[in-house]
């Protein structure tokens, strides 16, 4: 098999995220503890990162859904759910780091507020998104709806958003550690970037694997309908119940 | 010669990973009436289905009525392209005369000419009877009507014959003279050849997802 | 090979009606349809008061926090069940698919139409629900003028959600789909019915800021749901 530039391509993107992880994972502990919480606050060099990064990838889905209305092209289609997939591995990464994290510093998992309801309610809406894909069988049907349902979210989401805020407003929780309110000085910096880098090398790698991925199941789709393969009537045979007992 | 009404080139259709139609070729000219046949799973139905705007080919051009299958105005077409299917298409909780009458509602025609198809299919004594009340060839009888109301330009027939008792086989071929009275055309699927050859000015059938 | 222009045709005599026309029709159509089968007045109304019947046994029976926390959960119950009253046809009937694709009726209409029978629906649901809640968990009566405004807000916000999700997810496999497609969109609809709720007892001003919310909801529900309308029919 002959390896192509686009295969090496890919292979320096793969590279290139596992050497980020290492060089983020060592650069995190090769600062100091953060001064009111310790250990614990590293966590933010992967929760804060993999929101970032989510966010990213659902813009991508937004940008590739409508790219798919407007051109009819599948590979736009592919990327809107590579990104969707991708994004929301991500922003349960992030609730699930924060829960990890929140235990210790506020001792609860959960808070109820603003940002976090939203993150959750980020993470099932794209669910759905993925929900909906999966039990739409035709690519073309499903690459549609999907485009259409993206576009919707994310024209409810900043309702969502705002009647959380104020809803939070009214309901006001309990003052706690916050992490806007945590000292950020050079080394810490330098971690969280790390952090941040290597977060965005990882989701482009996977991007890029699940977008070939897709490309290459609608190249296979494509092969067996304009091959010579027979039809789907053709499996059907005339009965043979002549002579039977 | 006049334009056809149906012109497919190369025409494939996939429903999900699964081929139906492979590079059909198929026209039909105005006042044509083709008979098509073919085994069970070979694909009459989703050729139908293609015709009426139902589906969009996966690969090569189609137009019927002179609207492109893949880009043209589907929405408008559905409303020029009879069809009746396997499943009646009624609303089972609303009378025969409330269906008609939506019918004729959204598509702007006159419903008067709908009561008047019910009469004359001959179910003018039921048609405050639901749907779901009425049997399987009652309720063919009222998609007939209906479709005798909307005078599609390309009318699709989906085993015609099935359910309908021996006075009323007639109304396929009224109906199909209606139609191609207009100057329209007809596409009738069945297993019963002998009657439909009657009805045809061709057939066809469909054999390995093409056309002979 | 020429691609024969569109043709002239005398043979469909009709001129397609107007937009409201056919709305107007499509919600006519669902409503009787609805009246016969009776699936929301038999099916989702009881269920919805078996819900609200439920609760009280899960959380304990003390009257002052069941009028307390009573509102909410009756918002929750309308979300959740209400979400049905959207789906009441879409999922099984083949029949009624197989119409709407053979009359061309406009997207936009029958989106509309769909939404507004829905709509209505959604009000008797809730009126329904919530005699049944107020008499259970005795919440005061005084608040109830705030109502005339949250219901219906509530009721088209729903509807509207309701109806686009069961448009893009038509066909699919999978049954409960539409609601875990709309509950997370419409959390704004049960925050603001409930924060109005809350509002309207305690600081007449600030009710205002959540009806106009909820409104904000359903605005945005109604130009999603017409400018995707044709998108989601075009799949066929």
């Amino acid at each position: 098999m002959t390896v192509t530039t686009q295969d090496q391509r890919r292979g320096v993107l793969d590279v290139a995220a596992i050497v980020a992880i290492a060089a983020a994972v060592l650069v995190a502990f090769a600062t100091p503890p953060e001064a009111t919480q310790g250990n614990v606050a590293r966590l933010f060099n992967i929760h804060v990162p993999s929101i970032l990064v989510a966010y990213l990838c659902f813009g991508l889905t937004l940008i590739g859904g409508t790219a798919y209305l407007v051109t009819r092209r599948l590979r736009f289609d592919h990327l809107a759910v590579a990104a969707a997939e991708v994004g929301v591995v991500f922003t349960g990464l992030t609730m699930l780091v924060g829960m990890i994290w929140a235990k210790p510093i506020w001792g609860v998992y959960w808070t109820w507020s603003a940002r976090l309801i939203l993150t959750a309610v980020m993470f099932f809406g794209y669910l759905g998104y993925l929900a909906l894909r999966r039990a739409i069988d035709d690519p073309i049907a499903r690459a549609r709806r999907a485009a259409v349902f993206g576009i919707i979210s994310i024209g409810i989401i900043p309702i969502v958003h705002f009647s959380v805020l104020w809803w939070r407003d009214v309901h006001q929780p309990p003052t706690l550690l916050r992490p806007d309110e945590m000292q950020i000085d050079g080394p810490l910096l330098a971690a969280f970037l790390a952090g941040l880098v290597a977060s965005t090398l990882v989701a482009a790698a996977l991007i890029v694997r699940r977008y070939r991925l897709a490309a290459r199941e609608a190249e296979l789709d494509s092969l067996l309908a304009s091959a010579d393969v027979p039809v789907a009537g053709d499996a059907v045979t005339a009965p043979t119940l002549d002579g039977a007992p | 010669m006049a334009e056809p009404l149906v012109l497919l080139r190369d025409v494939s259709v996939r429903i999900g990973a699964t081929t139906i139609l492979r590079r059909l070729d198929l026209s039909i000219a105005p006042g044509e009436v083709i008979g098509l046949f073919g085994g069970n799973g070979t694909g009459k139905t989703t050729l139908l289905r293609l015709l009426a705007a139902q589906l969009v080919p996966a690969a090569g051009t189609g137009v019927v009525l002179g609207v492109d299958l893949t880009g043209g105005d589907r929405v408008d077409l559905r409303r020029r392209v009879g069809m009746v299917g396997h499943t009646p298409a009624l609303y089972a909780e609303l009378t025969l005369a409330e269906n008609i009458t939506f019918a004729a509602t959204v598509t702007g025609t006159d419903p008067r000419r709908g009561l008047d198809a019910l009469g004359a299919v001959g179910l003018g004594q039921v048609i405050d009877r639901r749907a779901s009340r009425c049997s399987f060839g009652m309720q063919r009888r009222a998609e007939f009507a209906r479709e005798l109301m909307l005078r599609p330009a390309l009318l699709l027939l989906d085993e015609p014959h099935s359910a309908l008792d021996a006075a009323s086989t007639d109304l396929v071929g009224q109906l199909v003279d209606a139609v191609t009275g207009d100057g329209g055309g007809a596409v009738l699927v069945s297993h019963d050849r002998e009657r439909i050859e009657k009805l045809s000015s061709r057939t066809v059938e469909l054999v390995g997802g093409l056309l002979r | 090979m020429t691609i024969p222009s569109r043709q002239p045709l005398p043979l469909a005599d009709a001129v397609q009606p107007g937009l409201r026309r056919q709305m107007m029709a499509v919600a006519r159509r669902d409503l009787r349809r609805e009246l016969r089968r009776g699936e929301v007045a038999w099916v989702t109304i009881p269920f919805g008061a078996v819900a609200v019947l439920a609760i009280p046994l899960a959380i304990g029976i003390d009257v002052p926090t069941l009028n307390r926390v009573g509102p909410g959960l009756y918002w929750v119950v309308v979300l959740l069940f209400g979400v049905l009253v959207t789906v009441r046809h879409t999922a099984t009937e083949q029949g009624v698919a197989a119409v709407s694709a053979r009359l061309g009726i406009d997207p936009a209409a029958a989106y509309l139409g769909a939404a507004t029978a829905s709509a209505v629906l959604l009000v008797v649901f809730e009126v329904a629900v919530g005699m049944i809640a107020v008499a259970l968990y005795d919440i005061d009566p005084e608040r109830w003028p705030w109502l005339l405004l949250v219901v219906p807000a509530v009721a088209v916000g729903l509807a509207l959600l309701g109806t686009m999700a069961g448009s893009v997810a038509a066909g699919a496999t999978a049954t409960n789909l539409v609601p875990f497609l709309v509950v997370p969109l419409a959390l704004p609809l049960l925050i603001g019915a409930t924060a109005a709720f809350d509002a309207g007892l305690t600081q007449p001003g600030g009710i205002l800021r959540w009806v106009l919310m909820l409104l904000l909801v359903d605005v945005a529900a109604l130009v999603l749901g017409v400018l995707t309308a044709r998108q989601l029919q075009e799949t066929g």
